[in-house]
């Protein structure tokens, strides 16, 4: 009887109408998108059979809009992958649970007392108005609870962090200039809590499910649930930045396999691109032909994520396959740094009056202020009649004129 | 009075807190309030028009196409674009899909577990099972397998996303049975939502947040090998509205039917109107632009007549404006609900405290379509009427639309919206493929102008949306957004009248004030 | 300057065909440069990236042959005459130049009337051509950045982070290009502002008598 012996989960998967290969086939994927050789994928099928007791986890919601949670609902082959993700007991996620109000917090902080669990969470976070621009729940005192104070209570008992989303990752749109709301990533928030518990970035806005899953799975199973190992394991590579509001330096760890290549490198449209073949105008023959987006704005050039190969929503397409240039949402700063979308520089915040500038336009009033100067100059060298021959030339240097009038060198 | 809190409001986008004094098992006062600013408008003054079309619409995760429609068409009116045919029928296809993933996954996914409880399910006969989903004509599964599946899951120990919830309120009335078949559905209906999104995604590239339809028209190109993918999805979701989510409602409806009684809210109804036709009037869109009181049409209604209230909201900026003029400057106090105690700033459409979302809509197309209007454009579709009267004759309620203005009106009212555009979606799809046999469509328009003031109102699933905009060089000077959930959480304006859904709250039975569950119920229902 | 003779020992022959190569490349990456940035008509990208690239590693290598040649090769220590000495010192500053970056400026600003004494090259005309060589090579280091941002190589990446990203990568390089237009601009019209023979002896390498 082999077959009872693989336990629950091919009866989890049985009722979702997933058959044992297909699983297989699914364990095997992981195993490349990880980097494990196709020899590892039985490995996985057993440690996920081992594997009775669910994983609490909680998913919290900052400042979010929730579009992370929505992509998460749009997750690849669902009857896998949810079932991959419910072997995670969300004891807590405000837009799907069904508890609410104080049930709700109940559950939170129940979560924090056992421990032992990983914290997802999306949105940014909120600092604004003394951290008052986010409150959820009340604290003992009935008075309202600051979002910032339930992060820091749930990501100092957490094992790790998924921070998921460009807002969560270092303040998302939310963050962008002037950032009336005093929006912050994750990791930043937590520097500035002196919290150390390990954090791994899913960019993107939103962000893309099966790059959480692959974390998940990495985390369950390559990492036997051990933080230390779920480092040490896990290729991962790092990028710092200067956070606006608390002006120190923060070091984000992501998925190498998301941030290791640009969209420019994966794209399936690169092929256009050498070959000169761009779209000038939305909607025009040239899309039509699947022609490259650069000239209208793309910014797959600088941005590292893997959109073009990963693709979206069940990986029937993405932005570039629907005739939209990237806007660089997977990137630092994202707003800031990449718009104006339809321009190929990002504008550069001037203050004042001048406000957002194209380097396009200081380069062509340097380029026209020098090239007037010029002209002027040479009416101004020909008024004084130094064409031709040139002036005439003074025979010794002023300075050394000035010294002998003064008696020379002593 | 002792006052019962539900913080957070959970199941809903975004975070919202919700306080009422209940007398005699009865809500008599009740105070709704947004607790999270970020400052959108702030963050795209400055910017060009295209930024604000994809940086607003991250406004709500749950609608962005909606938002970014409103976004474009405020930059279309403001630089004098009208959008060429091609254009206005791929963004009408990439709505409907947003508006099934969406009414799908509200009423399976969010409000589901307010009537449903898989937990109960546990006890069903499948057998029994087979004959309720026979005799309500709803569709079928391997519901022996699904209850075997919950069994393994509860008896596990860990409930998951369904723990700490009190699934022994007397409220989860309905049948064990139907419970499974609805239990069922919710799993299917995950499945059934990310179709309809695949179509978002095919033609905007992914959801949650689009990429196509950006000022001028679309950057999207139905070609061959699209046109097919999207169609097939499309009549795959519209076979689940049909064959569940219709049939589902119907047979949940007669446990709920005290639901009829109540939660009818301020009975103002405002659609800016959505789906265009090819005359983008927006009084003759597939759902028309309209506002009603006591189910009669005013003569016209235009975002000019919005007003916004703040002195019960945390803002420092001037009261009664309108957005075309608003500012906002967020100034937190303290919440303290005799001042001030919300994010949200109280909208007002003719100085009247107005419900907006599928309710809203179907009232106004109804009543749009009982005196003369040809909403379908002559389409052989399930018009608003036909579907509202077909219901109430189905409920024994015949004759009676004064019934549609309840939370059960409201929960019927987004499942019947849901069959007509799952309807609609299809015609729009034939006349596109029309027009591309035709040659000549064309998807985009460029702008000739870069200075302008518009304003783009349309809707979105869950309510009215519009964005005000003000471009000068081609950078924004002037931008405000009126959402669906500033209508429909709005605090008492500055007369002290309660926002629609303080004023659906009131009159509420609440069983248990420790386990409030017909609050959940009322609050999901605006889907704020 | 005008007025003075121009002597091939000036610009020795290995220094025409430097300044040669140099102005060919400066033209080859303005433009493919320019197209980059923007494509303004189809079909030329993968020409334009290859005419960059080529042309990066030719006048690096020509600006690198050309340092190293300065330390050998001889040329005039004056305008205008015969008399040679190692080129680097007529290159950096030297005493001739001394106290004279003010007169100069006032000079051109037409502040005093005589020309100002001056070594091969004028003390703001060492300035910028020293400017240069600094220049060119970030150049370089930018447009490695942004052409292989994906380069395990930390030393590219650090740089990246230091200016906050790919994007500012990307401009600093599009604002450095602005410099050496603005400077070639200057240049050619100083060069060229009282007569043409500058341009005879360093194009044709054509003496001419003043």
């Amino acid at each position: 009887m082999a077959q009872e012996a693989h336990g629950a989960i091919y009866d989890l998967l049985a009722v979702r109408g997933v058959s044992r290969r297909d699983f297989l086939k699914y364990c095997s994927y992981i195993a490349a998108t990880l980097g494990l050789s196709e020899a590892a994928a039985p490995q996985i099928a057993a440690a996920l059979e081992k594997g009775a007791k669910l994983k609490p986890a909680l998913w919290l919601n900052g400042g979010s809009c929730t579009g992370c949670t929505e992509s998460m609902a749009q997750v690849d082959t669902p009857d896998v992958a949810t079932i991959v993700l419910e072997l995670l007991s969300f004891n807590y996620f405000e837009t799907i649970m069904a508890a609410a109000g104080k049930q709700a917090e109940d559950n939170i902080a129940e979560t924090i007392k056992e421990g032992n669990f990983i914290l997802v969470y999306e949105g940014s976070v909120m600092t604004g108005q003394d951290g008052n621009t986010l409150i959820v729940g009340n604290k003992e005192d009935g008075s309202p609870k600051k979002g910032t104070e339930i992060l820091a209570e749930a990501a100092t008992a957490a094992q790790a962090v998924i921070s998921v989303g460009a807002c969560a990752v270092d303040g998302g749109w939310v963050a962008a200039y002037p950032n009336p709301a005093g929006a912050m990533g994750v990791q930043a928030f937590l520097d500035k809590e002196g919290i150390a518990t390990p954090v791994v970035n899913i960019p993107c806005c939103p962000m893309n499910p099966e790059w959480v899953v692959a974390m998940v799975v990495q985390w369950l199973l390559v990492a036997d649930d051990d933080p230390a190992v779920f480092l040490e394991k896990t290729a991962l590579l790092t990028k710092t930045y200067k956070d606006g509001i608390t002006g120190a330096d923060v070091t984000l760890n992501y998925p190498e396999y998301v941030v290791g290549s640009t969209i420019h490198d994966n794209c399936p449209r690169r092929g256009h691109f050498e070959n000169g073949e761009f779209v000038s105008e939305f909607g025009s023959a040239e899309e039509a032909m699947g022609y490259c987006l650069y000239k209208v704005g793309c910014k797959g050039p600088q941005t590292f994520t893997q959109c073009p190969v990963t693709r979206w929503n069940r990986s029937v397409s993405w932005c570039v396959n629907s005739g939209a240039p990237c806007i660089g949402c997977g990137g630092l700063n994202w707003v800031d740094n990449n718009a104006p979308f339809f321009k190929r520089l990002s504008s550069m915040q001037m203050g004042g009056s001048l406000g957002n500038v194209q380097p396009g336009s200081v380069a062509a009033v340097v380029g026209g202020v020098a090239a007037a100067a010029l002209v002027a100059h040479g009416l101004g060298m020909k008024a004084a009649g130094r064409i031709g021959d040139g002036p005439p030339m003074e025979t010794a240097k002023k300075y050394d004129r000035k010294r002998m009038a003064k008696g020379g060198d002593k | 009075m002792a006052r019962t809190v539900i913080d957070p409001v959970t199941r809903i986008e975004g975070h919202m807190r919700v306080e009422v004094e209940v007398k005699d098992n009865e809500v008599v006062d009740a105070w709704v309030s947004g607790t999270l600013y970020r400052g959108m408008e702030t963050v795209l003054l400055d910017r060009s028009p295209e930024d604000a079309f994809y940086v607003s619409q991250r406004i709500c995760g749950v609608c962005p196409i909606s938002h970014s429609h409103a976004s474009a068409q405020a930059t279309e009116s403001a630089l004098g674009i009208t959008i060429p045919e091609g254009g206005r029928l791929v963004r009408n296809i990439l709505e409907c899909a947003q508006y099934l993933h969406s009414h799908i996954l509200w009423f399976y996914n969010l409000t589901g577990l307010d009537y449903v409880s898989p937990v109960n399910a546990l006890k069903a006969n499948i057998a029994d099972t087979y004959a309720l989903a026979d005799a309500a004509g709803t569709r079928q599964a391997d519901f022996g397998a699904i209850a075997k599946r919950l069994t393994a899951f509860a008896e596990n120990g860990q409930l998951s996303i369904l723990s700490g919830h009190y699934w022994d309120h007397p409220g989860y009335a309905l049948p064990p049975e139907l419970d499974l078949i609805a239990t069922s559905h919710y799993l299917e209906a995950l499945e059934m939502q990310a179709v309809a999104n695949e179509v978002v995604a095919i033609v905007a590239g992914k959801f949650s947040h689009p990429m196509t339809s950006v000022p001028g028209g679309t950057a999207f190109v139905p070609t061959v090998d699209k046109l097919d993918d999207i169609l097939f999805r499309l009549v795959r979701v519209k076979e689940f509205i049909d064959t569940a989510l219709i049939p589902d409602t119907l047979a949940i409806a007669p446990f709920i039917l005290d639901a009829a009684t109540y939660g009818g809210g301020t009975g103002n109804f405002l659609s800016w109107g959505v789906f265009e036709k090819s005359d983008l009037v927006p009084e003759n869109r597939y759902l028309p632009r309209g506002f009603a009181q006591g189910l009669k049409l005013d003569a016209g209604v235009s975002p000019d007549d919005v007003t916004e209230y703040t002195a019960h909201s945390w803002y420092e900026s001037p009261t009664g404006l309108n957005p075309a003029q608003g500012e906002t400057k967020a100034n937190f106090t303290e919440y303290n609900t005799d001042e001030k105690y919300s994010y949200g700033k109280a909208a007002r459409c003719k100085d009247k405290s107005s419900e907006v979302g599928p309710l809203a809509r179907m009232v106004v197309a109804y009543l749009a379509e009982k005196g003369g209007m040809d909403v379908a454009g002559g389409a052989d579709v399930r018009t608003p009427a036909k579907l509202i009267d077909g219901t109430l004759k189905a409920l024994g309620l015949e004759g009676k639309p004064e019934v549609l203005v309840s939370l059960l009106g409201r929960v019927a009212a987004r499942n019947l919206e849901a069959a007509y555009i799952a309807d609609i979606a299809l015609v729009f799809v034939n006349e596109l493929i029309a027009a591309l046999k035709g040659g000549e469509a064309k998807f985009w328009q460029a702008a000739e102008t870069d200075k302008g003031a518009g304003v783009g109102a349309w809707e979105a699933p869950r309510g009215s949306v519009a964005h005000w905009i003000g471009v000068n060089g081609g950078k924004i000077d002037h931008y405000q957004i009126v959402a669906p959930t500033t209508w429909l959480i709005a605090p008492r304006d500055d007369n002290g009248v309660r926002g629609p859904m303080e004023e659906g709250f009131v009159g509420v039975p609440v069983a248990d004030t420790e386990k409030p569950l017909e609050l959940l119920r009322v609050a999901h229902s605006f889907d704020p | 300057m005008a007025g003075q003779p121009h002597y091939r020992e000036a610009h020795p022959l290995v220094f025409v065909m430097t300044h040669w190569v140099n102005l060919i490349c400066m033209i080859m990456l303005a433009f493919s440069g320019f197209y980059i940035h923007f494509p303004f008509f189809p079909g030329f990208m993968g020409v334009a990236r290859g005419m960059h690239f080529f042309a990066m590693y030719v006048i690096i290598i020509n600006l690198t042959f050309r340092i190293v040649a300065a330390f050998t090769v001889k040329t005039a220590t004056d305008l205008g005459s015969r008399e040679v000495d190692t080129d680097i010192k007529n290159w950096l500053p030297q005493e001739k130049n001394k106290h004279q970056f003010f007169e100069t400026v006032k000079y051109y600003l037409f502040l005093r009337k005589e020309g100002v004494i001056s070594a091969k090259y004028g003390s703001l005309q060492k300035m910028a051509y020293l400017a240069t060589i600094p220049l060119t090579y970030l150049q370089a280091y930018t447009g490695f950045a942004i052409y292989g941002p994906t380069m395990k190589g930390g030393f590219f990446a650090a740089g990246t982070t230091l200016v906050g990203g790919p994007m500012n990568m990307r401009i600093i390089h599009y604002f450095i290009m602005w410099v050496f237009i603005v400077f070639t601009m200057i240049h050619a019209y100083l060069a060229n502002i009282y007569n043409f023979n500058p341009s005879k002896i360093i194009f044709a390498w054509k003496e001419t008598d003043h």
